[in-house]
């Protein structure tokens, strides 16, 4: 489980960036469709996701948007910018890249 | 809300340091969290205390979210760093172009000074504010330097009014201050032991308070130079993110442009006197984290 921490540490950014380019969500909403697509495999200490979002929103990446809901209670929805859109397909190249890379690594059979 | 959770956001609350709007967005956004998390646990038929005790253990250590917030809103805009650095390069242009001597400069530099500072003050004390804030001071310490050539017997003004009144002061600003962040009371005191240093240096020997102008005007290019480091210094503090790292620049840069200080003060500013100084530097920086650490004991104490 650590180890699989650890290598979030370095994807939590297009974790991030991928969900909210599906639609906008808040930050409850975030962590259970992470663990539901990933099936429980993501999985991290809640309060730290905030830190990540405010990060990211200060790059100019994604933008909070506070939706007032029946009942007077309040929600901040995260938007991705366009900004985020262009950083995302970066982000996804990378990915693709280092996971055929990895591959040929450690299944040299397959190539 | 469980008293557990009370605290957790307390904790939060305590080690964010942003201003008063941030603050309320991240503790608002977090109790929302807070209380959807709480309702499915008791729908999974988990008492009150046990969602409450299970809320606080998903959410992680309070220190740490606060502290990864803090980081990701602490590094301010260019725009922003160069406010923070636009008092000391006025002080700076005022010595290196001798414009100190021209009143209308010197009354110019400090009107604008204290429209800032009122500004700021009044607008949710951005990180901005406090360099500004510092020099609005400079008219208290000038009315003290003036009391200093009152014809002798008037020092009874000097001990029952001055004194008090400006220690007064100086108490409220920097508490206030501390109240944001101990750290912005450093940032806004530290250029105190460098403008002490060049005052002490321009004195003339053996007749304090008097001053030479002709060496002050020799000092002038120093002086100037040393203010560039504070404007640098505070630039490079709004910009950084880590609260370790601005707490090295400040106090690095603040013994550096000490030293400088000493080197070209030719000899006027004696070994006693520059120890003095450092040891005035280390207390702007010692003296606001331990208020800030009273000031917090009493407030919980109150709870």
């Amino acid at each position: 489980m650590a180890q699989a921490r650890e290598l979030m540490k370095g994807s939590t950014d297009s974790l991030l960036l991928y969900l909210l380019s599906q639609q906008p969500m808040y930050g409850y909403q975030i962590i259970k469709e992470l663990e539901r697509k990933s099936q429980g495999y993501f999985r991290f200490k809640e309060g730290t996701l905030y830190p990540a979002l405010h990060r990211l929103e200060k790059s100019g990446l994604l933008l909070g948007k506070w939706q007032l809901l029946p009942g007077g209670r309040q929600r901040r929805y995260y938007h991705i910018t366009d900004k985020g859109r262009y950083i995302l397909l970066e982000k996804k190249h990378q990915w693709q890249d280092f996971l055929v890379a990895m591959n040929l690594v450690l299944q040299p059979t397959n190539t | 809300m469980v008293t557990e959770l009370n605290r957790y956001l307390d904790s939060v609350r305590d080690n964010l340091r942003l201003d008063l709007s941030s603050e309320q967005e991240v503790t608002s956004e977090l109790e929302t969290h807070i209380d959807e998390r709480l309702h499915e646990l008791r729908q999974a038929g988990l008492s009150e205390e046990e969602a409450a005790s299970t809320c606080v253990k998903l959410l992680g250590s309070a220190k740490l979210v606060a502290r990864q917030i803090y980081e990701a809103h602490s590094q301010g805009t260019w725009r922003q760093a160069l406010l923070a650095s636009m008092p000391h390069l006025l002080f700076g242009l005022l010595f290196a172009l001798n414009w100190w001597q021209g009143i209308g400069w010197l009354s110019g530099t400090l009107v604008l000074v204290l429209a800032m500072a009122v500004y700021g003050w009044w607008h949710g004390k951005p990180a901005w504010l406090f360099p500004w804030l510092g020099y609005s001071l400079v008219p208290v310490v000038v009315a003290g330097l003036m009391l200093l050539y009152l014809p002798k017997g008037w020092s009874w003004v000097t001990i029952l009014l001055y004194i008090p009144l400006a220690l007064w002061l100086l108490y409220r600003v920097t508490v206030q201050t501390i109240k944001r962040d101990w750290l912005y009371s450093s940032l806004m005191l530290f250029p105190v032991p460098i403008i002490l240093g060049w005052f002490l240096a321009v004195q003339l020997e053996g007749r304090f308070p008097e001053f030479s102008a002709e060496r002050l005007r020799d000092l002038a290019p120093w002086i100037g130079l040393s203010f560039l480091a504070l404007a640098v210094t505070a630039a490079t503090f709004i910009r950084l993110r880590q609260r370790w790292l601005k707490v090295a620049v400040l106090f690095i840069s603040g013994l550096l442009t000490l030293i400088m200080t000493a080197c070209y003060a030719g000899g006027r500013l004696g070994l006693p006197a520059f120890l003095l100084l450092i040891l005035i530097l280390l207390s702007l920086f010692l003296t606001p984290a331990l208020l800030e650490r009273k000031i917090r004991y009493c407030k919980q104490s109150d709870q």
